[in-house]
């Protein structure tokens, strides 16, 4: 369903390896008269490099999939791989660890840890790999100063605008290195400037740590319109399941519809 | 990540303090009313309280409570003597009189005879007079709590115990026993005349092994003695205490206060520990989803658990510990006894708490669902 841009730079699908593979997910909550089907039969490919928008309307099931394809919650059938391995084959234990090492997460509600610095949220991921405490922090420090807050280390969250928070929920999300960042509405709870520059931080941020590396990947789970020309790809989901429309006609009618942005780029959003 | 356990723990100073506060009560709680108990049966002990120079007491091989005794025979006290190893065994006198006041009322008091040669089963300390005036007629030591309780009474006054003259020639210091009632000294001759005997009239023969003397080789020489038996201080607190627990309602009545302060103990502590957890949970939740496996978040909850209990602890202890030393000024009514295993006991009693408090918190976190950092 989904091409991305002519103009992007980004190797050809058939080259890149498969970062993502969803193949007849199924996902329901609670039985019988009252189980909701959250996931019905989707399947997708997301490949390294790409910077993918999972978009649709509010209870579509944009959630329930990111959390599926970060092993976060276990599918009820169909496959979930992440770089070739199905989350359900693996024990909790097992789950965890994959997900430490190959997952980064940015919430909505940037979750951090209320009562330790901006330093030891964004080192959380490393310590909990055993990373010694010395080299986390200093790795810490660094992701922070990438998204600029490199003065504000020893700062509370509380003592840190939303927008501040989110960039340290980044820094935390991309200090281990992820393969696959998802970013969960990253940009709903912040205004729209602070948004936008979230998301290139985000973009930005992903290619600086890992290099540009093709055997990364980015999901975004959002409902903002006006960071959708970012994606290289667009999905939207509608009852569950994948609607069969190319990026760029939701993108051609999100512009359409919301004919605005706050510092609209000079030349297109890099992609 | 354990420090990050320790900042999350103690970052929120308010919900901090609640925890270590609620624990603090729980610890009192536990000491405390544990330290009442033990209190309580210390005084049950009477005299054994403020006597402390004789390896043995020699009562009835019977005996099972210090105020319930069969008096032995003079000739019982000279087989005591008779045994090689014997330093010293003197009489020791306890009953109850009456001591009429001046102001026309009466009170109960305890009176102890003891020997008017060697002073053997002496207060443990005088803070007026000397111990020598007891071989003066009539004379009485009167502890001094029961100043007051005697119609404030001091040197020199004079008393009518059971109908018969006494004069006040000491104030001393000692423990009062179970009743509370005013303790009254006076020598072994006196005390007969005061509360007269018929033919058997000591109540315990108090011993001293000879130095280097096998003690166990002059007990079981005195355990040889058919009517007798050599307690040492602790069987007979032993003895005395099981008495209390078994034969009267103290035991049942005030074991169920002390475990209902434990309960009240567990209960308070696991729930704010269980809340405390709950309001971390998606921080816990977040830690799951990037990473940190079961046993990390274990360790991290035991370790939060295991600081608020040392904390909570210390607090509540240290208040027990104000509370019992209260108790110890002369003439407290108040009955409590901190020993150092009771300190132990707590703190396990305390670890048990805030470990059952810890369970329900494990078990929440570890079921909990990472999923839900994405709501």
């Amino acid at each position: 369903m989904t091409l991305a841009p002519a103009a992007s730079p980004v190797p050809s699908a058939a080259r890149r390896v498969v970062a993502v593979h969803l193949d007849n997910v199924h996902k329901s909550f609670g039985a019988g008269k009252i189980a909701v089907h959250a996931i019905r039969g989707v399947s997708m490919k997301v490949h390294g490099g790409e910077f993918v928008m999972l978009v649709g309307p509010s209870g579509c099931g944009k959630t329930t999939l990111v959390s599926i394809i970060s092993g976060v919650l276990d599918a009820d059938s169909g496959k979930a791989e992440v770089f070739g391995v199905d989350w359900r084959s693996l024990s909790r234990d097992g789950q965890t660890i994959r997900r430490g090492e190959y997952i980064g997460f940015v919430f909505q509600q940037f979750n951090l840890i209320s009562t330790v610095t901006a330093l030891e949220n964004t080192a959380v991921p490393l310590l909990i790999r055993g990373v010694n405490r010395g080299e986390a922090l200093d790795r810490a420090a660094e992701c922070l100063k990438l998204v600029g807050l490199g003065e504000r280390t020893r700062a509370l969250p509380s003592q840190l605008s939303g927008g501040m928070q989110q960039r340290v929920a980044i820094a935390r999300a991309l200090v281990g290195r992820p393969r696959v960042l998802i970013c969960d509405e990253p940009t709903a709870a912040l205004d729209a400037r602070t948004g936008q520059q979230v998301i290139e931080l985000i973009k930005s941020g992903t290619r600086e740590l890992t290099g540009g590396a093709q055997d990364r990947c980015v999901i975004v789970v959002t409902h903002d319109n006006r960071i959708f020309h970012y994606a290289d790809r667009i999905e939207e989901m509608e009852d569950g399941k994948i609607k069969e429309r190319p990026s760029d006609l939701v993108m051609e009618e999100s512009r359409r519809v919301h004919d605005y942005t706050l510092d609209p780029p000079d030349e297109p959003a890099p992609k | 990540m354990f420090r990050i356990a320790v900042r999350m723990l103690l970052g929120d100073k308010s919900k901090y303090l609640s925890l270590v506060l609620g624990l603090s009560f729980a610890a009192l709680l536990i000491a405390q009313q544990g330290a009442i108990f033990l209190g309580l049966m210390q005084r049950a002990t009477g005299p054994l309280q403020n006597v402390g120079q004789p390896d043995f007491w020699v009562a009835d091989p019977k005996t099972r409570y210090v105020g319930e005794v069969r008096p032995l025979s003079e000739s019982d006290l000279l087989r005591v003597r008779s045994i090689p190893g014997v330093a010293w065994a003197e009489p020791f006198y306890a009953a109850r009189a009456l001591c009429e006041l001046p102001d026309t009322s009466f009170k109960t008091v305890q009176l102890f005879g003891i020997d008017r040669t060697t002073f053997i089963g002496q207060p443990p300390m005088m803070i007026a007079g000397s111990i020598e005036d007891l071989r003066m007629p009539d004379a009485v030591i009167i502890e001094e709590s029961a100043i007051p309780k005697l119609g404030g009474v001091g040197i020199g006054d004079t008393l009518r115990l059971n109908d018969q003259r006494a004069v006040v020639v000491g104030i001393c210091r000692a423990t009062s026993g179970f009743e509370s009632n005013a303790l009254v000294f006076t020598t072994f001759q006196n005390a007969l005349r005061y509360v007269p005997q018929p033919r058997n009239s000591i109540t315990f023969i108090l011993v001293k092994s000879k130095d280097g003397a096998d003690k166990a080789q002059v007990a079981a020489a005195i355990d040889a003695i058919p009517t007798l038996k050599a307690f040492t201080g602790e069987e007979l607190v032993a003895r005395n205490t099981e008495f209390i627990i078994v034969e009267t309602g103290i035991g049942i009545n005030f074991g169920i206060t002390v475990m209902l302060g434990f309960i009240v103990g567990v209960i308070v502590s696991a729930s704010i520990f269980y809340q405390f957890t709950v309001e971390n949970l998606r921080n816990f939740a977040v830690l799951k989803a990037v990473g940190a496996r079961s046993r990390l978040l274990i360790g991290m909850i035991l370790l939060q658990a295991f600081l608020v209990a040392i904390v909570g602890f210390g607090i509540g202890v240290g208040l027990a510990g104000v509370f019992s030393w209260g108790a110890r000024r002369p003439g407290a009514e108040l009955a409590a006894y901190f020993p150092w295993p009771l300190l132990i006991i707590s703190f396990f009693a305390m670890l048990f708490c805030v470990g059952a408090g810890s369970v329900l918190s494990l078990r929440r976190v570890l079921t909990l669902e990472p999923a839900v950092v994405f709501k």
